[in-house]
């Protein structure tokens, strides 16, 4: 059974639709990320499903019970949901201790205080904060008060875990080590976790699942790789990096497998590519290439179905690990990235490739 | 194996009917109390004081309608008073904060020694009922026998008069004891919480100290430093016992004594150009209280960031005791000054004559036994007390409703909070005493602790509804998001999170209220009978007795139940705000 179930939920700000029809299943133990830039919806749909926001239409559902029907005017208020949430500030209350932070969501409930020592302290435990329980609020670093608020969140065996970009507020580090941290305990816990980030990153390393949001509407919705590797359209695939998007129009489609390979042709020769969905011959397409996945080649030939093209490097940038390279080809400028050693100098002129499997064609 | 499965079993679940319940009717008829009351304590007395400017007769007899109270109005006597009143206010306005600023960069931007306690000390005028400093003033500053004119005819061998506290000057001087701590108060914050990044910043780009401290300094203190000169022009024009006690007696009149005057010093009290007066004043009020918040509109400059910096602090070098002793000589002229005069007139049989075959304890004796005096302590203790709960929980509430919630009215219950700040409290003592005298007579408010209580209410309702909203708005919503994603209902939350975390806060509001209370003089005056006096009261009704030297002892006593007040405020509740 779902977790939780969003049916065409939509919330509007004055003339602004901030959640526009959106439908969302999160299934029980999946960890699902709401990704997008910032204004496009995703915490405004967290926190409908929170219940701090009420949605204007549609329905929401969680643990198989509906807390909340715009048609029917049922809205179950925040309390009565069962949720465990951090905040993005933490929300630590400052006048509490550790303890009685983690020992509130018990105590609102009237648990009695043997059973709250043991929770709580197991719960601390788990976050590796027990030797701080005593500690004042206000005395905590920021990846401390993250730890906190988690045990918070998780004390009282939620229904749901909702996390509102809960590693924004860390340093790069932290971030890593945390989100990692975190990932580990959701598996070992099972527990469904709904979370906002504009991070694409972080998305992708901690998801079972992604949905890409953009002005209050999804975009897409899958599993990482599906989401990076064949984006649904040029603004998902532009969410992700800086991918090169060429311009061309269909010779041929057949079907292949779970999707389809076209045969196309650009301005500077001809090559194969794969897509979602079937193209007519003859229609335009664009085909996105990610930037790692170019390889310069010495040689001219082509290799079967491989995409070709002549250039010269036009810019060189160092990155550590990698180098990027600005190559001015006959389709226009393309971003490649290749290892750091792989000596490229400005003004060379190089030959670009790309495997079919890696270009992949979405409606222009 | 997980914890979290363990968790889950056997919490108890609320049930969610009633609480459903009370989120269906309680909250209408919550607002619709809340408006009554609100309404009760703010339109009610206006409206019936615009019913007395238009109506013959005293209240409870029967007249006519007519204009005559306005048409009154336009004399050369009343326009006279009218300048007196804007004049004065904005003299002593612009002289107190130009001081205030210094005092405020003083203690927030220079290195002057012992700022800390001069902070405290410069601010305590504020905080000592102005009833007090006059009679200790009019007994200092006397032209024939106040002590400094003593001590200078001594001191200088002549016979004559160094200053004389019965004039412009001396309502001037004396308003400002009050005000320019007022304004310290509202401006050193600003001036310590300034990024010091802004200033750097100007400088890195070259521009000179001076040119910094104009174009970016100044600038960034603008808004609070003109929001703090209105409100203090305003509170001057409210002013009454400098005027009373300084310009009276000397024929200097200003809006608040013209109203006391015609209701209570005239063989047959002419309410009706008392009223029309006052509805002129709120009038007034409501124009400049108008002007300000669109002076202010769009320039609320947000200097003050989370980061924890030191300010710019100024190396004054060996300046630094010249600014050191300009503190000093302010502390002694508002504090020093008056308490070492009120403890001197009190221990001699006459003050002017302090021989030491003068010296006696006569006058505690005589207070002691003085059962009138007795009765006003109580009745300010008790009014202090439950005025200020009341007033503080109010305000919370009304703050709560404006800042916190989305609930339809919210607008309205705002206005009639904000409407007292444009009242000076003379002018909502008659609206309150025709209010109250037209009420039947089943509701004996008139002539009851009552009718001071709900005076006090109303007055310090903008004051608890600031300070609330103050605090609420240091807390972040999802502090409290989080206790209802918790599992907290709005109750728990209001109590364990909301409340939990203001207290501090809302104490100190409390504290400012009751020291508001205390010092209430202008409607309280009009509002007392016989057994309902509370100190100020009796106070001014013992110097126009005659008795100097026994209000003298009224007010050391007055005097130590505010400074004990105070440091219990330092004490304990200052500190526990910083921690927060």
């Amino acid at each position: 059974m779902p977790s939780v179930v969003l049916q065409s939920v939509g919330r509007r700000f004055g003339e602004v639709a901030a959640v526009d029809d959106v439908d969302l299943t999160v299934g029980h133990g999946e960890f699902v990320t709401l990704l997008g830039p910032s204004g496009c919806g995703k915490t405004t749909t967290l926190r409908m499903v929170a219940g701090l926001e009420r949605n204007d239409s549609g329905h929401i559902a969680i643990g198989g019970k509906v807390v909340s029907d715009a048609p029917a005017n049922l809205f179950v208020p925040p309390d009565q949901r069962n949720l465990g949430m951090v905040f993005q500030s933490y929300a630590i209350w400052p006048h509490m201790t550790v303890f009685d932070n983690v020992a509130y969501p018990l105590s609102v409930r009237r648990a009695p205080k043997s059973v709250i020592g043991e929770r709580v302290a197991a719960a601390l435990r788990l976050v590796e904060m027990e030797r701080f329980a005593d500690r004042p609020a206000p005395m905590l670093s920021g990846g401390q008060q993250q730890r906190v608020a988690i045990a918070r969140a998780l004390v009282f065996e939620p229904e749901v875990l909702l996390l509102d970009e809960p590693l924004s507020n860390l340093d790069a580090r932290l971030r890593a080590q945390m989100g990692e941290e975190f990932r580990a305990l959701q598996r070992r816990l099972d527990i469904t976790t709904l979370y906002v980030t504009h991070d694409q990153e972080e998305a992708m390393a901690l998801s079972d699942r992604v949905v890409v949001m953009q002005r209050g509407r999804v975009l897409q919705d899958g599993p990482p790789e599906t989401v990076y590797r064949r984006p649904a359209s040029r603004d998902v695939a532009s969410f992700f990096g800086t991918p090169n998007f060429i311009e061309a129009s269909v010779r041929s489609c057949r079907a292949d497998g779970d999707g389809y390979v076209l045969e196309i042709e650009g301005s500077e020769g001809r090559g194969a590519c794969r897509a979602a969905r079937p193209f007519e011959p003859g229609s335009a397409v664009v085909v996105v290439v990610r930037p790692e996945d170019v390889t310069l080649a010495a040689q001219q030939a082509a290799e079967n179905g491989q995409l070709v093209w002549q250039g010269k490097v036009m810019a060189a940038t160092f990155r550590g690990a990698r180098r990027t390279l600005v190559v001015e080809t006959g389709t226009g400028k393309l971003a490649v990235e290749c290892p750091a050693n792989r000596a490229a100098a400005i003004g060379d002129g190089v030959t670009l490739r790309v495997d079919a499997g890696h270009a992949w064609a979405i409606a222009a | 194996m997980t914890v979290a499965t363990r968790v889950a079993a056997g919490l108890p679940q609320r049930s969610t009917a009633w609480s459903s319940g009370v989120a269906r009717y309680g909250r209408p008829i919550g607002l619709a109390a809340l408006v009554l009351m609100l309404g009760f304590l703010t339109v009610y007395p206006m409206a019936m004081l615009l019913y007395g400017s238009l109506h013959s007769t005293p209240p409870g007899i029967p007249g006519t309608f007519n204009i005559d109270g306005y048409a009154g109005l336009l004399t050369s006597e009343t326009l006279i008073v009218l300048a007196n009143t804007v004049g004065l206010s904005l003299i002593k306005t612009i002289l107190s904060l130009a001081l205030a600023v210094l005092l405020a960069w003083i203690i927030a931007r220079t290195d002057t020694p012992g700022r800390g306690v001069l902070e405290v000390l410069i601010t305590l005028p504020f905080f000592i009922p102005p009833i007090l400093t006059a009679t200790a003033w009019a007994m200092l500053g006397n032209a024939q026998v106040g002590t400094i004119n003593l001590a200078w005819r001594w001191l200088s061998g002549t016979d004559g008069t160094l200053i004389d506290v019965y004039s412009y000057g001396g309502v001037i001087w004396h308003m400002m004891q009050y005000s320019t701590p007022f304004i310290f108060l509202f401006v050193v914050d600003a001036f310590r919480a300034m990024d010091p990044a802004l200033e750097e910043s100007s400088r890195m780009s070259g521009a000179s100290r001076w040119q910094t401290f104009w174009r970016i300094t100044f600038v960034l203190m603008l808004p609070v430093t003109s929001s703090a000169f209105i409100l203090s022009f305003i509170r001057g024009m409210e002013s009454f016992e400098s005027a009373v006690f300084f310009g009276t007696p000397v024929g200097i009149n200003v809006i608040t004594t013209t109203i006391y005057n015609s209701i209570t010093q005239r063989a047959q009290p002419d309410y009706q150009s008392a009223t029309a007066l006052g509805f002129a004043a709120m009038a007034l009020m409501f124009v400049l209280l108008v002007l300000q918040s669109r002076m202010l509109r769009g320039k609320n400059f947000a200097t003050v960031t989370g980061k924890g910096y030191a300010p710019n602090v100024t190396r004054l070098g060996a300046l630094r005791w010249l600014t050191f002793a300009i503190c000093i000589a302010f502390f002694l002229a508002t504090v020093v000054l008056p308490i070492g005069q009120l403890l001197l007139s009190s221990f001699f049989q006459f003050f002017g004559f302090y021989q030491l075959d003068m010296l006696t304890l006569d006058h505690y004796r005589s207070v002691w036994r003085n059962r009138d005096f007795w009765t006003s302590f109580g009745n300010t203790l008790l009014l202090g007390v439950s005025g200020a709960t009341a007033t503080m929980a109010l305000g919370a509430i009304v703050a709560y409703v404006t800042t916190r919630t989305r609930w339809p009215g919210r607008r309205l219950i705002d206005l009639l909070a904000w409407l007292p700040w444009m009242m000076p409290g003379m002018v909502l003592g008659i609206g309150f005493l025709w209010g109250f005298a037209s009420l039947p007579h089943a509701i004996p408010i008139y002539g009851t602790l009552w009718a001071l209580l709900l005076a006090y209410l109303a007055l310090g309702t903008p004051v608890a509804v600031r300070v609330a909203s103050a605090a609420y708005q240091q807390i972040a919503a999802d502090i409290e998001e989080c206790s209802r994603v918790h599992g907290a209902g709005w109750w728990q939350t209001l109590w364990r999170i909301l409340v939990a975390l203001a207290w501090p806060a809302l104490a100190v509001g409390w504290v400012l209220i009751f020291f508001g209370i205390m010092r209430e003089l202008s409607a309280s005056i009009l509002l007392y009978a016989p057994g309902t006096e509370v100190l100020s009261v009796t106070m001014l009704k013992m110097w126009s007795g005659g008795k100097p030297e026994e209000v003298s002892v009224v007010g050391l006593l007055m005097l130590a139940m505010v400074l004990l007040f105070r440091w219990l405020q330092l004490r304990f509740l200052q500190r526990r705000i910083r921690t927060l």
